[in-house]
Parts: C-alpha cells; structure tokens; sequence
C-alpha cells in the first residue's frame, strides 16, 4: 500500500506540474491586467509602471521562471486584487469550500444509498417510481433555480432560515441543501443501478434461501458489492465541489473558493488563479488516492501491490 | 452516540438563534448589503465604488466635498482656500481636529497624506485617474496651511482634492494598508474576510455626532438576496438591486448613478465616416421605448456623455426624434453618393454593462436593421471588450458601433471630454484640430466660463459632428429597510455617508 501512494503521488506531481504550467500561461494569453486594474483614461506612463512594477514587462519566460522558483518557496506571488500574498488568500477560502463538501457529500451519501437501494429493492414498485422520479427531478433543476425560490419560500416567506450569509448552523442549511440535490438525484439512479444487479446475483438467491433478512441481504450482502460504481461517482461529485461550489457561494454569500477563482479569472488576477488551482488540484488528488483505498477496502480482490 | 449528542446540541442552539438573528441590529445600529466586497480598505482607493462607498467621508474624509447640486465644491477638512498664482493654491485647515489614533490633523499630515497618495509605488486610483500629469505637491506655511504647487496650472484643484482622502501620518507609505486611520465620524473597526467591514462611531468627531453608532456593511453579489435581506429585516439599506428586484414602492428608492451609456461611432471608418449615416443611426433607435421596458423609466434620455451634475453638462441640447423614415432618406442619399451603405457595421456590446444590456443591444440591432443597415452583432468579455475600446485601434478593423458606458462622477468634464474626444485622448475616434483646442481651452477656465466652454464641446460633438450616438443617463435602485429615514441621491454613486442615514 506504502509503494502504492508513492507512486501514484510522484504521477500525480507530474500531472500537477504540468497543469500549473498550462494555467500560468493560457491565463497569460487572454489580455493584460492593466487595462482592467487601471482606470480606462490612465495615461501611457501609468500604465507602463504598472506593468513594470507587476513584471508584466518581463519576457514570458523569465516570468515563468520567477514564478517556478517562487513555487519551490510555497511563495505564489502576491494578488493583484487584494495586494496580499495568493497563497493566503486562497488557503483563507478555501476552509469554507471544504467545510460545505463535509457537510454535503456524507448527507449525499446516506440519502442516495438508502434510497436507491430501497428503490432496487422492489423495481418498478410505487417507492422506486418515486425515488426515480424525485432523483431526476434533483438532479435536473438548476441549482440556482432552487437556490433563489429557497430563499424566496424559507427566508422571505416563511421566515423560518436566514436568507444568507454565515455564522449560526442555521445559516448552513439552505445552502446545504441546494448543494446535496443534484449529486443525490444522480447517486440515487446510480445506487439503483447497480444494487438491482447485484440482487439479481446467484449468491443473492443462495441467502434467501438460507433465509436471511431482507434487510440484511440488502443492506449487507447486495450492497457491498454494489457499492464501487457509487464510489466512483461520489469522488466525481466530492471533486466538484471541491472544486468551489460557485453558485451556492455567490447567492448565499459564502466566501469559498469557487467565487474567488472565477472574480480573478474576469479580473486577470493571475497569481491567484495559479494559486487556487493548484490547491484545488491538490484536493482532488487527495479525494483520488483516498477513492482507491477504499476501493480495496470495500472489495478484497483488489489490492495494491 | 456523541456524534449524536452534538448534533441535537447544535440544532438546538440554532433553533433558539433566528429569533435574535433576524433582529441582529441593535437599536442604534445598521447592516448594510453591498454587491461586492472591498478588495482592500486604502484611504488612496476611495474613489473606487467598492472601497469608497464604505470608508469615504466615514472613516477618512477630504480637504473638499463635491455639491452635486450646485455643481461646486464644498470646504469639509479644509476651513477655506484661494488660489495664489495659476499653479499655487493656499488651504487653511480646521482646528482641534484629531485622528482616531490621536495623531493631530495639521499640515505635517495633510502634506503625508498627498505624499502618500501619489507615490508611484502604489497604483493608488487618486493619483493614476486625479491626479497624474499634475506633479502636485504640498508644503506647510504654518501649521494649519498648507500650500499646494502644480507643474501646469490647474484650475479645479480644489475638484481634484475632493477625491484625496486624507489620512493619518502613521498610515504606512509605499504599501497599501487594509485599516483605514482618518479624521471621519467612524473608526475602522474590523475586516473579517470574505464576511463583513464594521465600522463604529467615533465619539471625538469634530463635527455633529451621528446618529449611527455601528454600521455593519455585508455583501451579496445576487441582487434578489440583498433585496430579500431588507425585507426580511436582516439588513436595514441594499445599496444597489436590479430593476427587477426593486418591486416595493415604499423601500426601493432610485437615483441617478453617473454612468452614461453611448454607442461610440468608428467615424473615420466608411460608411459611418459619412455623417447622413451616423444621423440616420441616431434617428433609427427608439430610445423611447426602451424606458420603462428594458431600461429603467427613472432613466434621462442622453444628449452627451455627462449628466446634469457635471460642470460642463449642456443643457440646451435636443433630444433626437424617433424617424426610421427619414432615417432611411438619408441612407438613401448617402448610397445615391456613393456611399457604401450596405457594407457590414459590426455592434459591439459586454455582458452585465448595465442591467438587460444584452436584450437592449439585440433590440437596437434590430431597430438598425429595421432602417436597411446590415448590423451584425457581437458581445465581448471586458478585458476584450477594453482592447476594442482603447487606442491603438486596429488598422483593418470593420465600421462599428460600440456600446460603451461612462462613469463621470468627479463633477468636472475635464475628465470626459479629453479621453473621449480630444486627439491624444485614449478612446477617442475624433481628430479635429479645433475642436482639440476647445477641449484644451475650457481645461485651463474656470467658473461660468469653464462650464460655458465645456458646454460648447459637447454642442459641437452632438450636432455638428454627430460623433456618437448618446443613450442614456442611468440610475440605481436602492432598498431602504423600515427602520431608516434616506434617500439616495447621486452623491451615492461612489459614497454613502452614515452620519446622512436618520432612524426612525
């Protein structure tokens, strides 16, 4: 297992590697900075030391070669937005983007696999037209759809949750919740899936007839060996919203990472770009490696070696 | 069974929270929602909406204050001033006034601050928009006055530091600081990131205390939710919602904004270098039906690219008839001529300029179209967008017809007129010699004569050139919670003063 993280650690360093070069200079490519950080009428000279000062006068390559050498510092440059170094403004949002991926993707989880089993369990029975229709519908909706009439019904309406922002747990709710629909309404057609072939299998017919519970034959023995594909969507899914759950971010007024990338993509704020694609990345890489150990965790024919 | 245990642990405080939450202001304080958060809180910023709506004339204040009204400046810091020569002006400064961290507000700090400012070791927006090219400096008479020396004479200096917060001399140089020291009603209290900016009264102000004692200033990029944040009582003022989120009579209040929307005209570019062409482009939109539908019906029809607050703003200007016929006269005429009217106009418009400029774009193609000209219509991203708008423009590049949206809020046209019409002005499409030295002349005037020159460059422009197609002047929408008695007006544009919000 030892060899087996090294491994896939020096290849992901490689992909990481190559992803941050592609980053630093497509994002080079799609305009200058001072035009936008700099007022419209700023004269030649004014913008001339901008870009002197920034070091967007250097050659492309001596700037790749200065940010290379920052990088094995841990020093991503300083934001141009916020005049403060990259790397901490992006490491100051990203906890909250974790924190709503924690949250989410446990309730996901137990929500799809309990109801897309249930719903294997008797195919096209009243519960999985149910399930299935319900789970099509979450994850057909547009997110910031639900998010908008949630706040309009919840905060406005009913006033029962705060419209936005943080601070109580009660603010996490409908957040939270938008969040969980869509992977639910995939997960649950995914866990259906699979489940009703699982309990289709020979050894299936073998303990009822040995007589175990139903509920044990479906939430012990079907489920085990249904659950690899689940596993492989649910990283998919984690890996999004790692990925910054923009939406979510921009209505409620959560200061995640989502938000941040796409104001300093609009913005030219290269560093930044850099900085939180590269943790973002790192995360995902993270999320991988943990996937294939429980992969082997979850079916004894797999192993590392 | 403790995972469980926590879990009921926090669903009960958070059940017994709302009922505090939703009052979370104390009697005497405010929450504000703004649609964007500050990127940094420099006193050297304020001019920028995001930073200055927050601290200017709250925590740092100005030497001067702009009179939108009376298109004038006002003394605020300063006690009075004169103008000594055509490149000397003495300020006398207010007594006894301190900063909130006891440093004394006299020359000393008045001659740091500027010092401070227009360093080129920050890209400070007071010094690379207000005052570049001046080469201002301070020097102390005594104390409380302080003379100031520009290289060229520049005859709104007193505009100018308006827009100079003046900050306290333990205000580091050289670096951009994120916690504002100034002379204001409130002291910088917190910046909590990605969260909230909270300001508190400060009880030694110079002048007549507030009646605000905590304003916390939040921010909702989605305009729905800083609209729903007021009327649930979250919130007590939403600086700007969208047209359509404005739906309550009572609380949503409307004010003009200062930005001027244009199309800009490729006028050295056949065929709209024929000017039957660009009369018949003025004539073919129905700018009157766009108010009230699309654009907001508290909008002004445009005539210029400045708004009736800015000294140079002319008010004798006509507006332009509805005529698609005579429209399709005059492109009539200019083909007979020779002129290739049929050739393709490229409309040039950005995504989220002002509210529904996509639809607004798509209905004027459109109305051209309508007229017999052949538009065909692109929307840029801004940092293309900008690459389009400023010089040096490229050499082989189609006619067009450019949706652009100007911002004049420092009450002077000096600051419209050169950068969009004057040769050497960088998104300027005209050449004209004379014109040029009218633009150079009313920039040295001052007073009656400065506004009467300015007014004559903007005539020019309009009606004898008819260099642009003028739009509109725009307005925002602001929501006012129950508790607090304001109405917004242009000022707040880039500011919102504290000490102007009353409670009920």
């Amino acid at each position: 297992m030892g060899s087996f993280i090294c491994k896939r650690s020096f290849q992901s360093l490689i992909s990481l590697i190559v992803l941050v070069m592609l980053v630093f200079f497509l994002a080079r490519l799609t305009g200058s900075p001072a035009d936008l950080y700099l007022p419209q009428d700023a004269s030649a000279a004014v913008r001339h030391d901008f870009n002197e000062q920034m070091g967007f006068n250097d050659p492309l390559y001596v700037q790749f070669v200065g940010f290379m050498v920052g990088l094995l510092h841990l020093d991503m440059g300083q934001s141009l937005q916020f005049s403060r170094p990259a790397l901490d403004v992006v490491l100051q949002a990203f906890p909250t983007t974790l924190m709503l991926a924690a949250v989410t993707m446990p309730l996901v989880l137990l929500i799809s696999i309990v109801t897309g089993s249930l719903a294997a369990y008797k195919p096209g029975g009243i519960f999985d037209r149910l399930a299935s229709f319900i789970s099509l519908l979450g994850a057909a909706t547009p997110n910031f759809w639900v998010a908008i009439v949630g706040v309009l019904v919840f905060a406005v309406t009913l006033r029962l949750l705060p419209t936005s922002g943080t601070g109580t747990p009660l603010h996490w709710v409908l957040p939270v919740a938008v969040l969980t629909l869509r992977p639910t309404g995939v997960l649950v057609q995914v866990v259906r899936t699979s489940m009703m072939t699982a309990l289709s299998a020979a050894y299936i017919k073998t303990a009822r007839a040995k007589g175990v519970s139903s509920r044990a034959i479906v939430f012990v023995h079907a489920l085990r060996n249904g659950l690899l594909p689940v596993i492989t969507v649910a990283s998919d899914q984690a890996a999004g919203i790692v990925n910054g759950a923009v939406i979510v971010e921009t209505v409620f007024g959560f200061p995640g990472i989502g938000k941040l990338m796409i104001d300093s993509v609009l913005l030219r704020d290269f560093t930044v770009i850099q900085a939180a694609v590269l943790v973002t990345a790192l995360a995902v890489f993270v999320i991988n490696i943990l996937v294939d150990i429980t992969y082997a965790l979850v079916d004894p024919r797999i192993r590392y070696n | 069974m403790k995972f469980w245990k926590s879990i009921t642990v926090a669903l009960a405080t958070s059940i017994a929270l709302p009922a505090g939450m939703a009052m979370a202001q104390g009697k005497t304080s405010v929450t504000i929602v703004l649609p964007a958060g500050p990127d940094r809180l420099d006193p050297c910023e304020t001019p920028r909406s995001v930073i200055g709506r927050i601290i200017k004339q709250n925590v740092v204040e100005t030497l001067a204050e702009l009179d939108y009204e009376k298109r004038t400046v006002l003394p605020r810091l300063a006690e009075s001033w004169e103008q000594t020569s055509p490149t000397e002006w003495i300020f006398k400064l207010k007594k006894g006034v301190k900063f909130h961290d006891g440093a004394p507000f006299d020359a000393k700090s008045v001659i740091y601050s500027v010092e401070r400012t227009v360093d080129p070791k920050l890209t400070c927006i007071t010094r690379t928009k207000y005052f570049d090219g001046t080469n201002v400096t301070a020097t102390e008479v005594d104390a409380n006055t302080v003379k100031f020396t520009t290289k060229t004479p520049v005859p709104i200096l007193p505009t100018l530091l308006a827009q100079m917060a003046i900050s306290s001399p333990n205000t580091p140089k050289g670096e951009y600081t994120n916690k504002p020291i100034g002379t204001g009603p409130y002291k910088f209290d917190r910046w909590t990131q990605g969260e909230n900016v909270v300001l508190v009264r400060d009880d030694t102000y110079w002048g007549a205390k507030p009646m605000i004692d905590k304003a916390t200033y939040v921010w909702r990029s989605e305009s729905s939710v800083a609209a729903a944040m007021v009327e649930t009582g979250e919130a007590d003022l939403a600086f700007t919602i969208a047209p359509q989120d404005a739906t309550n009579k009572k609380t949503d209040k409307v004010y003009p904004n200062s930005d001027s929307a244009m199309f800009r005209l490729s006028v050295d570019v056949p065929p709209l270098n024929d000017v039957r062409v660009r009369k018949a482009i003025n004539l073919a939109i129905d700018r009157k039906a766009f108010l009230g539908s699309i654009i907001s019906d508290k909008a002004e029809i445009a005539m210029q690219q400045v708004g009736p607050s800015v000294l140079g703003f002319n008010p004798n200007l006509k507006p332009w008839k509805f005529d698609p016929e005579q429209a399709k006269a005059l492109l009539k005429q200019a083909k007979a001529d020779g002129v290739d009217v049929d050739r393709e106009i490229r409309m040039i418009g950005r995504p989220g300029m002002f509210a529904n400029s996509n639809e607004f774009v798509e209905a004027t193609a459109e109305m051209l179209r309508q007229v017999g000209l052949k538009i065909k219509l692109d929307n840029l991203e801004m940092s293309q967008w900008l690459q389009m708008a400023n010089k040096p423009f490229a050499a082989d590049r189609q006619p067009n017809i450019f949706l652009t949206m100007h911002d004049n809020n420092s009450g002077d046209a000096a600051f419209t007129a050169f950068f969009k019409y004057h040769t050497d002005g960088r998104q300027s499409e005209l050449h004209d010699p004379e014109l040029d030295a009218l633009i150079v002349q009313a920039g040295t005037e001052q007073g009656d004569k400065r506004a009467a020159t300015y007014q004559e460059v903007f005539r020019r422009i309009y009606e004898d050139k008819v260099a642009d197609v003028p739009l509109f002047h725009m307005v925002n929408y602001m929501r006012v919670g129950k508790r607090l008695d304001f109405s917004p007006t242009i000022a707040n544009a880039v500011e919102l003063q504290l000490a102007k919000l009353a409670l009920k």
